[in-house]
């Protein structure tokens, strides 16, 4: 570090304007990109305040009467289903993530613990979900559901979201587990614990914070999840927030601060989630690519 | 594995019934499914005619989905340089001394991976939009209006407009991804470097690149994964058009199969789609290790 200092030292005043426009440079460019990122979310809170007739006029300037009865209209009409869809939302993604840590957690431990037949098969079987174009599964998905009945009910895309998240959250216990001693569970069966109590009440609290780590994956993917919505959702009352913004598309085009405020109330779960706890979601979202 | 305890057979198979069967019944379940009516001509109804591998060949010889194809291709190339790419380049910036407010860029630049992708595009078609978009009212502003025009109507253009929400929302997720590698390794290496006079660009490629040469091919893995299914943001924008110049293959599966209702065949696009995502995600993983193979430092 010692000569690290002494070249700093050293470099000519020439040297230092170089390095001094390079870093203004650099630093600018960055900030551009940052806040590029953080700019839809600053504009369409502001024009969300503007009445159609004020936005059309100046898209970009401030709000002089600044205004909140386009959240009155999206919020007071029941066309909108705003509130509707958000509880359907709120409903999917809770019941879909604790299904996935539940399952996630229970398949997981017992890959990685547990020696019996089948069990590199059905490790095997995980990867593949993972491997697996999603995406090829829309149309086959809407026909098994429609064939069965399970299509369009209130319970529809928790099946499909606890399916598709379970392989990640499979390997991120098992791979969890591997990193914690075996003597844990050892010395609860000499002191005559059972498989199942020492799986719930000895193994669940250490491996909470990937589990943790899943959840926050999921919320996100839940959240925002919209091709199988799209495609097994028939009812509008059963439709999830990303599936309620489309019908948006059609009906109110041309009023974007009525759309703006639909965007901002529905995107207001997650975005506040995010900015709050943003350390701990972008580590966990990077364990999980990583990992995953 | 535990080697102690030999839990019942019966308490284990009990446990994973369940989520076994569940998981089965939503994956592989559909891909059979979607095997047996690609062999029929089935138009939703009750009535269904098999046709063995007929589909098959139509799709062999379908030029619109060959298209659909390309424009995966298109958005998986411009992907890998466009978010991969110039995540990279900010790596190596905020990596640097001089770069200062790590922390928001991190936080602002991760921000829009976390929104949906229907939002993203209800803000980008705001953006391109003809009267009211921001894209026009720069070129107004800037004296520029004569190169005012409705964006997305351009069949030329569109790809490279509807990618360039794709990259824009996932630069930072890449670039997270990458820092968080790079914090892992030895800051000494750098200094040491620095030391021995190697610029910023040899620093780049002989340094940081083998350093995190996993997770960059983690990344260009998920670059190419996420793109093969490009479908809400298209879905959002566009729905393909104008007539077939921005279509995506899951877009073109959803079409046939729910527009027009022809789902014996939107089941071969289906399994059409499965296969040609594998081929083409392994064949990157394939060739992404073999370009890299000598710039290891194992």
């Amino acid at each position: 570090m010692a000569q690290m200092e002494k070249i700093k030292g050293s470099r000519t005043p020439a040297q230092k304007a170089k390095t001094g426009a390079l870093s203004f440079f650099l630093n600018l460019l960055m900030l551009v990109f940052s806040l590029s990122c953080i700019f839809p979310l600053v504009w369409m809170f502001y024009s969300s305040l503007k009445t159609k007739r004020v936005f059309n006029a100046d898209i970009m300037g401030l709000p002089k009467e600044p205004t909140l009865s386009n959240y009155q209209k999206i919020l007071t009409n029941a066309d909108y289903h705003i509130g509707q869809s958000m509880w359907a939302s709120v409903r999917t993604t809770v019941i879909s993530i604790l299904f996935i840590a539940l399952f996630g957690f229970i398949v997981g431990y017992i890959l990685s613990r547990i020696k019996f037949k089948g069990n590199r098969l059905l490790y095997v079987m995980f990867l593949m979900g993972m491997l697996i174009p999603v995406h090829s599964l829309l149309v086959p998905i809407y026909i098994v559901f429609n064939k069965t009945g399970l299509g369009n009910q209130w319970f529809t895309l928790i099946i499909p979201y606890v399916a598709f998240g379970l392989p990640m959250a499979v390997f991120l216990v098992e791979g969890y587990i591997k990193g914690i001693p075996v003597e844990l569970e050892e010395a609860a069966a000499i002191d005559g614990s059972s498989f199942t109590r020492t799986l719930f009440s000895i193994i669940l609290p250490v491996a909470k914070p990937i589990l943790v780590t899943i959840a926050i994956i999921q919320v996100f993917s839940c959240w925002n999840e919209f091709s199988f919505a799209l495609v097994l959702i028939k009812d509008v009352r059963l439709q999830t927030v990303p599936l309620a913004m489309t019908m948006f598309k059609g009906q109110f085009a041309s009023d974007y601060p009525k759309i703006m405020s639909a965007m901002l109330t529905t995107m207001a779960p997650v975005v506040i989630l995010y900015f709050v706890f943003s350390k701990q979601i972008i580590k966990g979202m990077v364990a999980g690519a990583v990992k995953g | 594995m535990l080697r102690s305890i030999k839990p019942k057979g019966r308490v284990i198979a009990l446990f994973l019934c369940i989520p076994v069967v569940w998981y089965v019944f939503s994956v592989f379940v559909p891909l059979i499914t979607a095997l047996f009516y690609s062999l029929f001509e089935w138009k939703g109804g009750p009535n269904k005619t098999f046709i063995g591998l007929e589909n098959y060949i139509s799709l062999i010889k379908d030029g619109t989905f060959w298209e659909a194809f390309s424009h995966n291709i298109y958005l998986v190339l411009v992907c890998i340089v466009g978010q991969v790419g110039i995540a990279f380049v900010f790596v190596l910036i905020v990596n640097s001394r001089l770069t200062k407010l790590k922390g928001i860029h991190r936080t602002f630049g991760f921000f829009p991976s976390t929104i949906s992708a229907v939002c993203i595009g209800f803000i980008w078609m705001m953006i391109y939009d003809y009267k009211r978009g921001i894209l026009n009212w720069i070129l107004e502003v800037t004296g520029h209006a004569d190169k005012v025009k409705v964006w997305l109507n351009e069949p030329s253009m569109v790809m490279a407009l509807v990618a360039i929400p794709l990259v824009w929302q996932f630069i930072g997720y890449y670039m997270v991804i990458l820092l968080s590698a790079i914090a892992s390794v030895d800051t000494e290496i750098f200094e040491v470097a620095e030391l021995d006079g190697a610029n910023a660009f040899q620093r780049a490629i002989y340094i940081v690149l083998p350093l995190i040469k996993n997770t960059l091919l983690v990344c260009i893995t998920l670059c190419v994964a996420g793109n093969m299914k490009a479908f809400d943001h298209i879905y959002t924008m566009t729905e393909g058009g104008p007539g077939t110049s921005s279509m995506v293959m899951a877009m073109y599966g959803y079409k046939v199969s729910f527009a027009q209702m022809n789902m014996g065949y939107g089941s071969a696009i289906s399994v059409g789609i499965f296969i040609v995502s594998l081929i083409v995600i392994g064949g990157s993983q394939k060739l992404v290790n073999w370009l890299m193979r000598d710039k290891g430092v194992e």
